[in-house]
């Protein structure tokens, strides 16, 4: 960016890519688009579609066992975010601070439930399940929820202390604090923006989450699996209205999570 | 500097590690052998039988069904990845390269859809590709067709346009990063040795950003090669996928001896393509990297 004459010529012949970039932009965001139009039309289908209405809305407050879904889906997103955050921020200081033999294997396996297709985390943890005699509940779909927000936690966590490196931990302890204090006065302020994203993060991927949740469940569902059992029936109103719903909150999230979440893209990435 | 002369620390502190290596024994590891164990058990009926036996394995090998369905499930996986590269690539290129201002909210803008529920994007996808869909319905109201066409909903294309409109921020995620790696005054120089922009592109900008491609390709591919939602949702007859046939054997075939030997398949399948990313890809898209 430093040559301002080179700079400009390469922008000026960028119009077709332009272009080609504003066609992709579409194909990404008219899909959210036609989601939220549909939730608000009085008609099943665009045509004639005629005014707006939020009746769809409305009849989702009455129907209890979908208010239930979205209260389990909280559940289990805040127990399995409180579980990850102390999972992955030890694992963080862990993969950090201590030089161990086989690092690169560790690493590799903690990213595991990260990167592996989401089929292969349900399985295994199906098998787990019913080889342990559990029955399926809230506690196994959580234990699903953890395996995949626990990498998320520990990736934000340990990201920020490479950045910060050691130096502030040797002066605190130089200067006699304890260990305890040191984290306290020291390393934790430091990381809380990263906890407070991390938190976020994790908590808007175990609201989204199916792939494994599927799996996990019985009759205590979460929201999306509550969602997709909609679908047996159909794509109605309702569902647009619930996929609305999850849309808006979703967006929330996310915004409210930027603030937090650093702008290097090695940050922000998360799996599905 | 006395910490710098051993390699490793002492084994006390390793005290730190001990609850992320008790999550990875029991929701990773366990699980895992777990299934493998599995695979070898065979199953009568409702009831799984377990006696080792190679029975899962063989019936994979043999039978041409099976590896029929792997192999579909490759060329998608690798159709979809061809199309989120020639679709996050150049929007990558586009936001590092030509725009002045706005590169961080068009950079959001990209990867926003990421986190939007995959359910949800599912079904915008179905409502659009159906048969009383967006686009039978744009097309009717033009009076181009009369009818709904049922081409477009339960075949293998919508499988790949999901899948692809999932993938499109997986690839996008690294080949940004790499591209913006790429030192600026590289292009220059390039640019007063008389090369073009397509010949800086081509010879600079490729190379260097080739890491990070070769993260987003994998990983579309093994999002796109391990999905069962999007073929059950959108594939209709054609769309039994490797995803969708493990899936099945937990579900209505009720084989679980048999999902867990093709789970394990697949996971091999995965941990060896994982295991080139690290190898020819870049760690600093954001995946491997620390």
């Amino acid at each position: 960016m430093s040559n301002a004459i080179g700079k400009g010529k390469l922008e000026k012949r960028g119009v077709g890519l332009k272009l080609y970039g504003l066609l992709i932009f579409v194909f990404l965001y008219v899909p959210l688009c036609v989601v939220l139009v549909f939730s608000f039309s009085p008609t099943k289908t665009l045509v004639g579609m005629s005014g707006v209405t939020a009746k769809w809305y409305k009849e989702l407050v009455q129907d209890q066992e979908l208010l239930k879904a979205l209260l389990h889906s909280f559940e289990v997103g805040i127990s399995a975010v409180l579980i990850a955050l102390l999972f992955g921020t030890s694992g963080a200081f862990f993969i950090t601070k201590v030089r161990f033999p086989g690092k690169g294997l560790f690493r590799a396996l903690v990213m595991l439930p990260f990167v592996l297709p989401g089929i292969i985390m349900g399985l295994t943890l199906l098998i787990f399940i019913k080889n342990l005699n559990i029955t399926l509940s809230m506690f196994t779909i959580m234990m699903g929820h953890v395996s995949f927000t626990t990498p998320i936690v520990m990736f934000q966590v340990s990201a920020r202390l490479q950045r910060m490196g050691p130096n502030f931990q040797l002066a605190a302890q130089d200067l006699g604090a304890t260990p305890f204090k040191t984290f306290w006065y020291v390393t934790l302020p430091m990381i809380r923006t990263a906890l407070i994203g991390a938190a976020l993060l994790a908590f808007t991927v175990s609201f989204d989450e199916i792939v494994i949740s599927y799996f996990l469940t019985g009759t205590w569902m979460t929201l999306p699996v509550y969602l997709y059992g909609m679908l047996r029936f159909g794509l109605s109103p309702k569902v647009y209205a619930v996929s609305g719903l999850i849309l808006v909150f979703s967006l929330s999230l996310i915004l409210l999570m930027t603030r937090y979440i650093g702008r290097s893209s090695e940050e922000v990435l998360v799996k599905r | 500097m006395d910490r710098k002369k051993r390699r490793f620390d002492s084994p006390r502190s390793y005290s730190k590690g001990v609850p992320i290596v008790v999550w990875l024994l029991f929701l990773v590891v366990v699980p895992l052998i777990f299934t493998f164990t599995m695979s070898f058990y065979s199953s009568k009926g409702l009831v799984i039988e377990k006696i080792l036996t190679l029975k899962n394995y063989k019936l994979f090998f043999t039978d041409p069904v099976y590896s029929r369905i792997l192999f579909k499930s490759l060329r998608l996986a690798l159709s979809v990845s061809v199309l989120s590269i020639a679709m996050a690539y150049p929007l990558a290129y586009m936001v590092s390269f030509k725009m002045a201002r706005g590169r961080n909210l068009l950079f959001m803008m990209c990867i926003i859809p990421l986190w939007v529920s995959y359910l949800v994007r599912i079904i915008a996808w179905r409502s659009i590709l159906g048969n009383r869909g967006v686009i039978n319905s744009a097309l009717m109201t033009i009076g181009i067709i009369q009818e709904p066409l049922r081409i477009f909903l339960y075949n293998r294309f919508a499988i790949a346009v999901t899948l692809t409109y999932i993938c499109i921020p997986f690839v996008f995620i690294p080949v940004y990063t790499a591209l913006e790696k790429i030192p600026r005054n590289i292009l220059n120089a390039a640019n007063d040795l008389g090369a073009n922009e397509l010949h800086s592109f081509l010879n600079v900008v490729l190379p260097l950003s080739l890491p990070g491609l070769i993260t987003g390709f994998i990983f579309s591919f093994i999002i796109a090669l391990g999905d069962y939602i999007i073929p059950l949702q959108l594939g209709g007859t054609q769309g039994i996928m490797f995803g969708n046939l493990i899936w099945s054997q937990f579900g209505f075939a009720f084989n679980w001896p048999f999902g867990a030997a093709l789970g394990f398949i697949l996971f091999v399948i995965s941990v060896t393509i994982l295991g080139l990313t690290a190898k020819f890809g870049s760690t600093e898209g954001g995946f491997l990297s620390e």
